[in-house]
């Protein structure tokens, strides 16, 4: 064995490939390290601060991921140790050798194996070399530590390689073929996708750490609530399920081998299959030969263009049949359709309601995943093809036929487009029998084909074009494959390196989206022309394909490229040059037009511009300013022209007790005209940041007016950019696009690590609520408290336009529809314009005016939406204050401007795709009606918001959105039973524990948040639907009524959290004041789980329930670092048998649920019932209980409807 | 139909010269090529037939510079490689329709028809339906001349066809090509002397890239008639015969005694028998003396 061992060592220390693969992947590894430790920071702009990006799960992850480069080095590795020998029909020699079956399969295997860790190494070096380069950003990494590498490369990455070996070996080794060991390769890319498909429930994360083969999962498993802290500085946690995962895939390695082994035979053949039964015939050839005469019938050749042109049509055929009936084809594209298959199961998913599958929806199932599929076809069969008569030796024969090498090129480029054209048709076919499985009929054939065979198929082409040339280039199909493959994943991340345009990226450019109402919009334009751009040097390229085609027989590059030289002759060489200078022209036409024509700023230019725009204007943060009291706005859309223009007034009124000399104009870039009723000076026009200072000839005293007007309207369209947010249909145009007034901090620089590099001081965002001076604006807008608002708004004919307010008057003038609203109550200066082809529903409840707005056709849950409209109007006026308006509207608009709704006054634009489109299934428990309870939501805004507006402090958004959040839940719970709540409440946990993790800034508690998505929804809604639990619904929303009574239309001082927090704490009772503390006060989060539980049956038919459970508390600082004790030394810990560390807790004197469940039959189907449900006061870590219940008990659980925040909700019930 | 060759050159990258100086006229009928393994023959014949370019040179045909101009000669070519692949799973008359195809017939029907004839010259016809890589090493170099007989060539390159052949199989092989060089140039190469003998009515032998000798069969023996000297001697003696003999070539007898054929333009000693030239013998005292040139060169 030691001898096969050595000589295949040998061979590869002599083959030249092997030390091309150890450079490339070297290189490779010092390029990724270097990228992310910040090399290229002075090209891309800067990295987040806080992420140690070489921390030992950053070293992990970006070790292993190189590692899945290695996979595909493997079949020609591992495999190809027992290939050559086929190949080059050693094996009928060298299996006559004196060495047993072991030492062969022994020596090629752990030699092989010996040479592809060797390379890893290589990466090893590669990233620690490319962490230390100098030019690194330093606040990103840490000091060097040997120990991630090796437990990277001993516990996952070697097994890995022996896994994926073994069944790349044992592949190649029976079908004799290296194909065949790609094919698997692939596979196993997927093989993570796959099981988290069928795993895809939160509680299967134990199989789906167990059943990876990779380990990724198990470690997921471990690491996934890690705070940015912990993910700092933890070690990579080798435990229990982890180590099994890796025991059990050494194991599967160990029994593939030993299978290998077993049927492994020195004189075998390949294996193949074969569907047809070959009947044996018996030949007896004609041995005695007579002397014949030739006489060949005459017959006429044609040599001519268009001869060849369908000699190259019929040849395709013949090449697609041979690509449609090979093996690797079938795999590929049959796991591809699968894929179709399996992820159209759950399209357009949200709160586990599916949309109707609209055919958009449809077309975007191909997604990444099978257009991957298809690429690595195109990739290997471009290869395959092109490479396929001198693979069967037939070349000698074809070469010198009078073909030319044009028509035998294109014959293998049709045969491909014939393909690919073929796997999109199963596209289509799996769209419409969806849509025909689900009972929706509205089949849009004409979209189909025009989405798939023209817009997705131009890509697919133009990088068949770029996979021509490279596997002309290269002799060896599998190399080609690489380099594609390595393109194909590489180029778009080549902005990592600070290339960001996309017309120095090939295939990139501008994608397009579709919507029901605005179809493709301006997409198209731009898409078309950058697709124009990349199929002219396609085209190019596959005339560099021709002249450096193999015919005949050649040698060296050498001779390649003389001979590529001659038949670069003036008519290619003119046709080459006409697509070369068309490329030239067209690329630098978008050029022109993306910077010089219009100014392009690059990352980095923006991080810089930030830097100064903070270091100039800051200085004008609190430089006192009017208030704008009054907005009065012609807005006029063009739908047709997607132009706009607005002509406005707004009223200013000097608020504060001091003459005010100047004010601070901040606007946009649109071609505008500002006038103000007060003599002036321009003394600072800025054309960069459209920051500009006039100061008045005489100040403006106390409570002076002023007017300003402006003029504003959109630069022209080009067909490669739009200048204006107005679309065809569904505009939505938003306040921000009018000028305001002061200088805004949203454009400061966040990243405190980022901004002491420049200089800057360090950023809190906001001031806290304790500090009085800076309660003088809302969270919304710095330049206004409350505001008269009228508008005219006017568009095209076909359309309705919408403004907040009541409408006053409608008419028709040159060929122009006019709208006019007025508002007849303060509102915040916070409004939006909506235009579209509307159909209107209206309903009146209790006097006010319910009406949606909605695409034709886009009909589906209108009821949904009014009943949302009317619950939510009910519970909030009911249980806080009246309602300030006399109608509430939906209005829809298209998913390209987002996919979320927001409420304005009296107005709420929602977008189509979240809620207009769903599938709502009330039969099903996990299935959220989510058009209803969005709509609740937007509904509740019009007091979270619109009545009771918190002050630019730190927490505002609590008031606004946790409390809006709240209301939704609580009028969603009114027609659910109590499971179906537990599901959601589970979600919004899930939700808040895994994104806090991705925080790079900080995680304040509720009260002071920073506004996080994952803390003022997920987190605030469980708080306040905790605590109408804890001190009851009715406690709870009293007092805030008392609350909104005093704060709502409230001017300066601003109301904040902290006003809030003490309403409701007024109403705890002292042995539950720990719930304010760890729910507003600060981030604690529970570890509450069920250890064992026991049952017995009593005598008298009663059952006795035993359970053990661990709560423990622990709390977080605003990085994530975890902490135990409020005041020194009062830590509570438990020191468990078998584990190495003991548990710690905050002090505990908590109420805890804990509930027993049973099982009932309810319309014929099983349903959870309730048989115990009762807080427990807990104040150890470790507990026991014993309850007596009535029935049979089948689960029992601890906090079992998931109220408090619990770091692992997966282990707080457990089945008996 | 005249192929003219002119200073053929070609050295490859590992510095082998295969052809090495050439210049030779072939006009029409079989012109039989004989050299041992490695002479070169291949790399002349590739280079005729349009798969590589010589370094230099230069290669006419009918007046035509086939190097400048391929396409031409390749309408009027006929190829069969020494050895070839073919597509898997496809079937003889499939083949032959590509390859009807790829030379130029556009006529469904005339390509039906010519495929046909070719199928029935090389009596392929009843194994038409079967695939190609499943044939005998025979019947595939039938193929081989019925797909090289579809553009009805007037330049023929057969490149060592029979060897592997049986001795039906090359019988009939030889006489499918002998009927198709009467109206055309087919060059034949080979390190069988024996086909040369049959075939053809020109010839060349080549060694290490050169052209050692331009003749015709029946010229080369009448050449060497009364040179050819014969006689039995023991194993033993062959090394002291050998230093005293040009002795062209030696084969056993089954008493393990050795027949001895020697080269001298007078009876070489007593014990000699006067022979009748054969062709080998032409072959042998060509190599023999390009032997001994090579050597005193190094």
């Amino acid at each position: 064995m030691l001898k096969i061992f050595k000589f295949e060592l040998k061979y590869w220390f002599k083959n030249p490939t092997f030390y091309v693969f150890l450079g490339l992947f070297f290189l490779i590894s010092v390029l990724f390290a270097a990228i992310s430790g910040g090399i290229f920071e002075s090209l891309t702009g800067s990295n987040v601060s806080t992420r140690i990006v070489n921390s030992p799960v950053g070293i992990n992850d970006i070790f292993n991921g190189i590692s899945i480069f290695i996979w595909f080095l493997i079949p020609s590795v591992i495999g190809a140790s027992v290939y050559r020998d086929f190949k080059s029909n050693m094996h009928s020699i060298l299996f006559s050798y004196p060495f047993t079956k072991a030492q062969y399969l022994f020596g090629k295997f752990l030699s092989s194996l010996f040479v592809v860790s060797l390379i890893i190494l290589g990466i090893m070096l590669g990233i620690m070399l490319g962490f230390k380069l100098p030019g690194t950003n330093e606040q990103i990494l840490t000091s060097f530590n040997i120990v991630p590498y090796l437990k990277a490369y001993f516990v996952f990455i070697i097994p890995n390689v022996l896994f994926i070996g073994a069944i790349v070996f044992g592949v190649v080794t029976f079908t004799r073929n290296i194909a065949a060991g790609f094919i698997a390769i692939i596979l196993f890319l997927f093989i993570g996708d796959i099981i988290e498909i069928i795993f895809d429930q939160d509680k299967d994360i134990l199989y789906r750490s167990l059943l990876n083969p990779f380990g990724g999962e198990a470690l997921y498993y471990y690491t996934k609530k890690w705070t940015l802290a912990e993910r700092n500085v933890n070690p990579i946690p080798i435990q229990e399920i982890l180590i099994y995962n890796r025991l059990i895939w050494i194991g599967v390695s160990t029994i593939l081998f030993s299978l290998i082994y077993k049927f492994f035979q020195f004189h075998q053949n390949a294996i193949s299959f074969s569907f047809k039964k070959n009947e044996g015939e018996r030949f007896v050839k004609q041995n005695f030969g007579n002397i014949i005469n030739i006489e060949l019938p005459k017959v006429t050749f044609d040599y001519s263009f268009l001869y060849n042109l369908k000699a190259s049509w019929k040849f395709s055929n013949m090449d697609l049949k041979y690509i449609i009936r090979s093996w690797p084809f079938i795999i590929i594209a049959g796991v591809g359709v699968l894929f179709l298959v399996i992820s159209s199961t759950t399209f357009g998913e949200i709160f586990g309601t599916n949309t109707y599958p609209r055919t958009w929806q449809m077309l975007l199932i191909p997604g990444t995943i099978f257009t991957f599929f298809l690429m690595i076809i195109t990739f290997l069969y471009s290869g395959l093809l092109i490479h396929r008569s001198r693979t069967s030796g037939i070349n000698v024969i074809e070469d010198c036929t009078t073909i030319p090498n044009w028509t035998l090129i294109l014959s293998k480029f049709i045969a491909l487009l014939k393909m690919q054209a073929l796997l999109f048709l199963v596209v289509i076919i799996s769209g419409i029998s969806i849509q025909t499985y689900r009972g929706y009929y509205d089949y849009e054939i004409g979209h189909y084909l025009f989405d798939i065979y023209i817009l997705q198929f131009a890509s697919v082409v133009i990088w068949t074009f770029l996979a021509f040339f490279i596997q002309t280039l290269f002799k060896n199909t599998y190399i080609g494959f690489f380099v594609l493959l390595v393109l194909y994943i590489g180029i778009p991340y080549l902005s990592a390196i600070g290339i960001e345009q996309s017309i120095f990226k090939y295939n990139q450019g501008p994608g397009y989206r579709y919507s029901d109402m605005n179809g493709y919009g301006a997409f198209l334009s731009p898409f078309f022309i950058y697709k124009a751009y990349w199929t002219i040097l396609g085209l190019a390229l596959f005339i560099l394909s021709i002249t450096l085609w193999t015919r005949g027989i050649t040698f060296s590059i050498k001779e390649r490229l003389s001979i590529a030289k001659k038949r670069f002759n003036p008519k290619t060489a003119i046709s080459f040059g006409v697509l070369i200078i068309a490329f030239f022209s067209l690329g630098f036409k978008i050029y022109h037009e993306n910077n010089i024509k219009n100014k392009r700023y690059t990352q980095k230019d923006r991080e810089l511009q930030r830097v100064e725009w903070e270091k100039k204007y800051r200085k004008y943060s609190s430089f006192l300013q009017p208030k704008i009291v009054a907005v009065d706005v012609d807005m006029q859309i063009f739908p047709k022209e997607r132009n706009f223009k607005a002509i406005g007034e707004y009223t200013l009124v000097n608020k504060t007790d001091k003459p005010i000399d100047s004010i601070l104009l901040n606007h946009n870039d649109y071609p505008s005209k500002f006038e103000f009723s007060k003599e002036n000076n321009l003394v600072s026009e800025d054309t960069v940041f459209h920051f500009d200072i006039y100061r008045f000839k005489t100040p403006m005293q106390p409570n002076d007016t002023l007017k300003f007007t402006f003029e504003i309207e959109n630069k022209e369209h080009t067909a490669l950019r739009t200048s204006s947010p107005i679309i065809e249909n569904g505009t939505f145009f938003h306040n921000t696009h009018f000028p305001s007034i002061g200088y805004p901090d949203g454009q400061e620089l966040r990243d405190d690590g980022i901004r002491e590099k420049y200089g800057l001081p360090k950023n809190d965002l906001r001031p806290h609520p304790s500090d009085s001076t800076a309660l003088g604006n809302t969270y919304i807008a710095k330049d206004a408290d409350w505001i008269d608002f009228q508008a005219t708004v006017s568009t095209s004919m076909d359309q309705i336009a919408i403004a907040p307010g009541y409408l006053q008057k409608e008419w028709e003038k040159d060929g122009r529809r006019y709208f006019q609203y007025k508002m007849d109550s303060k509102i915040l200066n916070f409004y939006a314009f909506n235009s579209a082809r509307y159909e209107v529903v209206k309903e009146n409840w209790n006097d006010i005016n319910l009406e949606i707005y909605y695409h034709k056709g886009h009909d589906y849950n209108l009821d949904r939406m009014m009943k949302g409209l009317k619950e939510s109007l009910k519970y909030n006026s009911e249980n806080f204050s009246p309602y300030q308006h006399k109608q509430a509207r939906i209005i829809e608009f298209p998913l390209t401007e987002g996919s979320f709704a927001q409420s304005f006054p009296n107005t709420i634009p929602y977008s189509e795709s979240v809620g207009f489109i769903a599938e709502v299934n009330d039969e099903d428990n996990e299935a959220l009606d989510y058009p209803y309870a969005i709509t609740a939501h937007e509904v509740a805004h019009q007091w979270w918001a619109h009545q009771v507006i918190g002050a630019d402090v730190l927490g505002a958004t609590m008031l606004s959105e946790s409390l809006s959040e709240y209301v939704s839940l609580k009028v969603l719970e009114k027609g659910y039973d109590k499971q179906k709540m537990q599901v959601f409440l589970k979600d919004a946990l899930d939700k808040y524990t895994t994104s806090r993790t991705f925080e790079t800034k900080r995680e304040k508690p509720l009260m002071y948040n920073d506004g996080q998505g994952y803390v003022r929804y997920q987190k605030g809604s469980l708080v306040f639907y905790a605590l109408s639990d804890y001190i009851g619904e009715e406690k709870l929303n009293n007092t805030l009524k008392e609350y909104v009574e005093k704060v709502k239309f409230q001017t300066a001082p601003y109301t904040t959290s902290e006003e809030m927090v003490s309403y409701i704490e007024k109403v705890t009772p002292d042995s539950l004041k720990y719930v304010i503390d760890d729910m507003f006060r600060t981030v604690t989060l529970y570890r509450n789980k069920i250890i064992s539980v026991e049952t017995e049956e009593l005598e008298n038919g009663k059952f006795k329930v035993d359970i053990e459970f661990e709560v423990a508390k622990s709390r977080y600082n605003d990085k994530g670092k975890v902490y135990y004790n409020l005041q020194e030394g009062d830590t509570l810990s438990y020191q468990k048998e078998g584990r190495k560390k003991p548990l710690y807790s905050a002090p505990l004197a908590d109420y805890i649920e804990i509930g027993i469940f049973g099982e009932e039959e309810k319309d014929g189907k099983t349903k959870e019932k309730e048989l115990y449900l009762k807080k427990h006061k807990i104040t150890e870590i470790h507990n026991k209980v014993s309850i007596i219940v009535d029935e049979k008990p089948k689960e029992v659980g601890v906090d079992p409807y998931y109220k408090l925040i619990d770091r692992n909700s997966n282990d707080n019930r457990k089945d008996i | 139909m005249k192929l003219s060759i002119q200073n053929l050159t070609k050295t490859y990258k590992n510095g082998v010269k295969a052809i090495d100086n050439v210049s030779i006229e072939i006009g029409t009928g079989m012109f039989g090529l004989l050299g041992p393994n490695g002479a070169g023959k291949s790399s002349l014949m590739r280079t005729i037939a349009t798969l590589q370019d010589p370094d230099s040179g230069k290669i006419f045909f009918e007046g035509n510079d086939i190097l400048e101009n391929k396409m031409e000669l390749r309408k009027t070519l006929g190829y069969l490689p020494q050895s070839f692949g073919v597509y898997p799973k496809m079937s003889a008359e499939d083949l032959l329709f590509y390859f009807a195809t790829l030379k130029g017939i556009s006529s469904k029907q005339e390509q039906r028809r010519i495929v046909q004839e070719v199928l029935e010259i090389t009596n392929l016809y009843d194994m038409k339906d079967k695939n190609v890589a499943g044939y005998s090493g025979g019947m595939k170099q039938r193929f081989g001349i019925a797909q090289l007989l579809l553009n009805n060539p007037r330049l023929i390159i057969v490149d060592e066809p029979t060897a592997g052949l049986d001795p039906a199989e090359r019988h009939r092989f030889l006489n499918v090509l002998r009927e198709v060089g009467t109206n055309s140039t087919v060059i034949f190469s080979t390190h069988i002397v024996e086909d040369v003998k049959e075939l053809c009515n020109e010839m060349a032998i080549l060694n290490g890239g050169r052209i050692l000798k331009h003749t015709t069969p029946m010229e080369a023996t009448k050449e060497m008639e009364g040179q050819i000297w014969t006689k039995t001697i023991s194993r033993e003696e062959l090394d002291a015969n050998k230093t005293m003999f040009d002795i062209l070539s030696s084969n056993f007898n089954q008493d393990n005694t050795l027949n001895i054929r020697v080269l001298s333009e007078t009876k070489p000693s007593e014990d000699f028998k006067a022979a009748t030239p054969q062709l080998d013998d032409v072959y042998f005292k060509y190599l023999k003396e390009d032997e001994v040139n090579a050597k005193t060169i190094v």
